[in-house]
């Protein structure tokens, strides 16, 4: 009971806070009406990106009939989510299964996340940390980088992964999902940002060696922008269609991206009976995790690092 | 042997701009050595370099004898305070003050041990579960302190690890920092940008400007015997009056149309031979600190005039005065309780500090009738009054001199370069 009433009362102190740190909007040379407008402009943004997933949140408990038949936007019986969801774990027409390509994405999006962050966050410190022969160029390369479009790259990516046998491997997913140029872009600019030269030097004169003073100084001071990265590249591995739709030809290495395209293809072709409930069934599994995931990072992002640690 | 030893020091940065240039200083065991100067003067650099966190672009750092110029910071034992502490702000008080023993892979028993020692050194023993943002400003200070002398560091270096404490805990910290350097005894090399501080804690002081030693010695003898003019400015506060004068054929010393007699000896200073022999007809910068300008007894009269008037007006009337007398009109009066600084003009050119932007032309078109060339330190029951005229006996004993080309003080045995100067100046 004490828990709850000190989290309420901090909340309230939280809330008061804020209302005191808040500024006349005046004071930014903006006029009263201006505030209203852009918060209505910002509510119809948020309703825009969040209808599909209503749309699909109220579809996935509706037969195949009833989809395209009632009223987009509301429920209809029978009730068929949990008929629909049990599909999911099924073999369609021996195309796959959709918890297989579950399996598989999130096989591939955490070893290929978590190595793009570790790697984004070693490059990002060291680029921002120590100057060394070629330094710049490598940082100017690794940005030009982000501005390849990955379907430039597709023939001689496909013929490489054949000289290589990386077709059908996992390593050909995950090795180039762990390269990340905008993980090594924004690690560098929060290193740059938040650890600072002198706790490097003192951790030095305190007789750390580079690796120590990484994990144990650099690294807890990083969190923040660490959690950042990972986020962004578990969902660019998730959301990756292109590269496994390139290197993979057999179903069972699938991904839900290739997986589910798979079945919309089928869909539009054969005219199955249960196939778009279980896409937009699936397409609702799918999304829920990286949901999951956002929700739990969350708490990393926050502010004040470096209270108390440097005098200004 | 020294415990550190800087041998024509040299860092030129990649841009060309030269930080430190040529500096040579020892640092016995124990001592405690301040090295001063404005800021930019590559002192701190000076630092980095014994630290083993700035490359040396030439000559030598000795720690124990032993040249460290390509050894790694980790394995100089050394212990540093940062001018903003840099503490870990992760870890708690214990752990910031222990990092430097795990890192040596010192046992947790022994550690503990070493890191309450430390704590109790510095008055932490409440704190040492809390972290970095719930301490005061003092406090922090103190840990960044007790991380580096838990290790018993045979070098201690810091980096103006006051300036970031208001002006009261400043002065407890000064005190605090030689107790503990007392305690502990290692070598210390102290930057700062506040000659007060260095005067203060300083065994030996070493002037810094321009990337370049001014002087090294002990405090006293720096404020007594200042080897040139930047020394003689930075040195003691308020500032040494400075003025160009001329010594005429009859060993007088002539400042604007005010003449300082020298008692007729042109050899007036103890311990100085013949300093301004030959100099006759030839000009000369004449300093005198604020404390040497005694308020002539019963001398004070009212300046009827405004802030034009000056000594200039009455030639005669300075001549009159007699050996060791200068006329001033009194500008503004500072009561500090235990002295009285009392801001002068006086009609003689104030030698200029290049340093200084604003000529004394610029100030008098500022403040006209206000501008002033001179600080006279009184008793605090002196009653002297803004707008007053007084005259200050000068014993020509205590009067510096120097050069105005070179800037080297006149007198010294051989008149040496202040680079040579500062190595032994202390033994004099």
């Amino acid at each position: 009971m004490t828990v709850r009433t000190s989290r309420r009362e901090r909340r309230r102190q939280a809330r008061l806070e804020e209302q005191e740190q808040s500024i006349p909007v005046e004071l930014y040379g903006l006029r009263r009406g201006t505030v209203p407008l852009l918060t209505a402009l910002a509510f119809l943004f948020a309703t825009f990106t969040l209808i599909p997933i209503a749309w699909i949140l109220i579809n996935s408990t509706k037969t195949q009939a009833n989809i395209f038949e009632t009223f987009g936007f509301w429920f209809a019986r029978p009730f068929d989510f949990f008929h629909t969801f049990s599909l999911l774990f099924q073999n369609v027409d021996g195309y796959g299964t959709y918890i297989q390509w579950f399996g598989n994405t999130a096989l591939y999006a955490v070893i290929g996340g978590v190595g793009a962050t570790a790697l984004s966050a070693f490059a990002g410190y060291g680029l921002a940390r120590f100057r060394f022969r070629g330094s710049r160029v490598a940082f100017y390369v690794i940005i030009a980088g982000l501005l390849v479009p990955i379907t430039a790259l597709t023939i001689p990516l496909y013929l490489t992964y054949a000289k290589a046998h990386l077709i059908n491997s996992i390593w050909g997913m995950v090795l180039p999902s762990m390269v990340s140029p905008i993980g090594v872009y924004l690690m560098r600019t929060y290193a740059e940002i938040s650890v600072p030269r002198d706790l490097i030097d003192a951790a030095r004169i305190d007789g750390g060696g580079e690796l120590r003073i990484f994990f144990r100084v650099a690294l807890p001071l990083m969190v923040p922008g660490v959690v950042t990265v990972l986020l962004i590249s578990v969902v660019a591995v998730w959301n990756n269609y292109f590269l496994p739709l390139l290197i993979f030809n057999i179903n069972t290495k699938y991904p839900l991206t290739v997986g589910l395209g798979l079945w919309s293809g089928r869909a539009v072709n054969s005219g199955d009976a249960d196939l778009y409930p279980m896409l937009v069934m699936g397409g609702l599994v799918t999304i829920i995790p990286l949901i999951a995931l956002f929700l739990v990072l969350q708490r990393y992002w926050r502010g004040g690092m470096l209270l108390g640690s440097i005098a200004n | 042997m020294s415990a550190i030893g800087l041998e024509n020091l040299s860092k030129v940065y990649a841009s060309g701009v030269t930080a430190v240039s040529g500096l040579s200083l020892d640092v016995d065991e124990g001592e405690f050595v301040a090295l001063v100067g404005p800021s930019g003067c590559g002192k701190t650099t000076a630092l980095r370099m014994v630290a083993g966190l700035e490359t040396i672009t030439s000559g030598t750092v000795r720690l124990s004898g032993r040249i460290v110029n390509d050894v790694s910071p980790r394995v100089r034992d050394i212990g540093m305070v940062f001018q903003n502490y840099a503490l870990y702000p992760h870890l708690t008080v214990a752990e910031n003050i222990g990092f430097a023993l795990a890192n040596k892979g010192v046992p947790r028993k022994e550690r503990n041990r070493r890191v309450r020692e430390a704590a109790a050194t510095l008055g932490l023993q409440d704190l040492l579960g809390r972290k970095p943002r719930q301490l005061s400003g003092g406090q922090r200070q103190r840990v960044a302190m007790g991380r580096a002398i838990v290790r018993e560091p045979a070098v201690f270096l810091m980096d103006e690890p006051l300036s970031n404490l208001d002006a009261k805990l400043r002065v407890q910290m000064r005190a605090e920092i030689l107790r503990v350097h007392q305690a502990i005894g290692s070598a210390t090399l102290y930057v700062t940008h506040d000659q007060v501080e260095a005067m203060t804690m300083g065994d030996r002081i070493a002037v810094l400007s321009g990337g370049r030693l001014q002087q090294y010695g002990r405090p006293r003898d720096l404020y007594a015997r200042p080897a040139n003019l930047f020394v003689a400015r930075f040195i003691g506060s308020p500032e040494m009056n400075l003025y160009q004068a001329t010594l005429d054929d009859s060993g007088d010393l002539v400042l604007g149309s005010q003449r300082l007699a020298l008692g007729g000896r042109p050899t007036p200073l103890e311990g100085r031979p013949a300093p301004l022999e030959g100099r006759a007809g030839r000009p000369v910068i004449v300093g005198v600190r604020p404390e040497d300008l005694l308020l002539g007894p019963g001398e004070t009269t009212s300046s009827s005039g405004s802030g034009s008037a000056s000594a200039s007006d009455s030639d005669s009337a300075s001549d009159s005065l007699g050996a060791g007398t200068l006329t001033a009109d009194v500008r503004v009066v500072e009561p500090l309780g235990s002295e009285v600084h009392a801001i002068f003009s006086i009609d003689a050119p104030a030698a200029v500090d290049p340093d200084l932007t604003a000529s004394a032309e610029e100030t008098d078109d500022l403040l006209p009738g206000l501008a002033y060339n001179g600080v006279a330190r009184l008793d605090p029951r002196t009653a002297v009054r803004p707008g007053e005229r007084v005259t200050f006996r000068v014993d020509p004993a205590r009067l510096h001199f120097f050069d105005p080309t070179t800037g080297l003080a006149i007198g010294w045995p051989g008149d040496r370069a202040p680079d040579q100067a500062g190595a032994r100046a202390d033994s004099a």
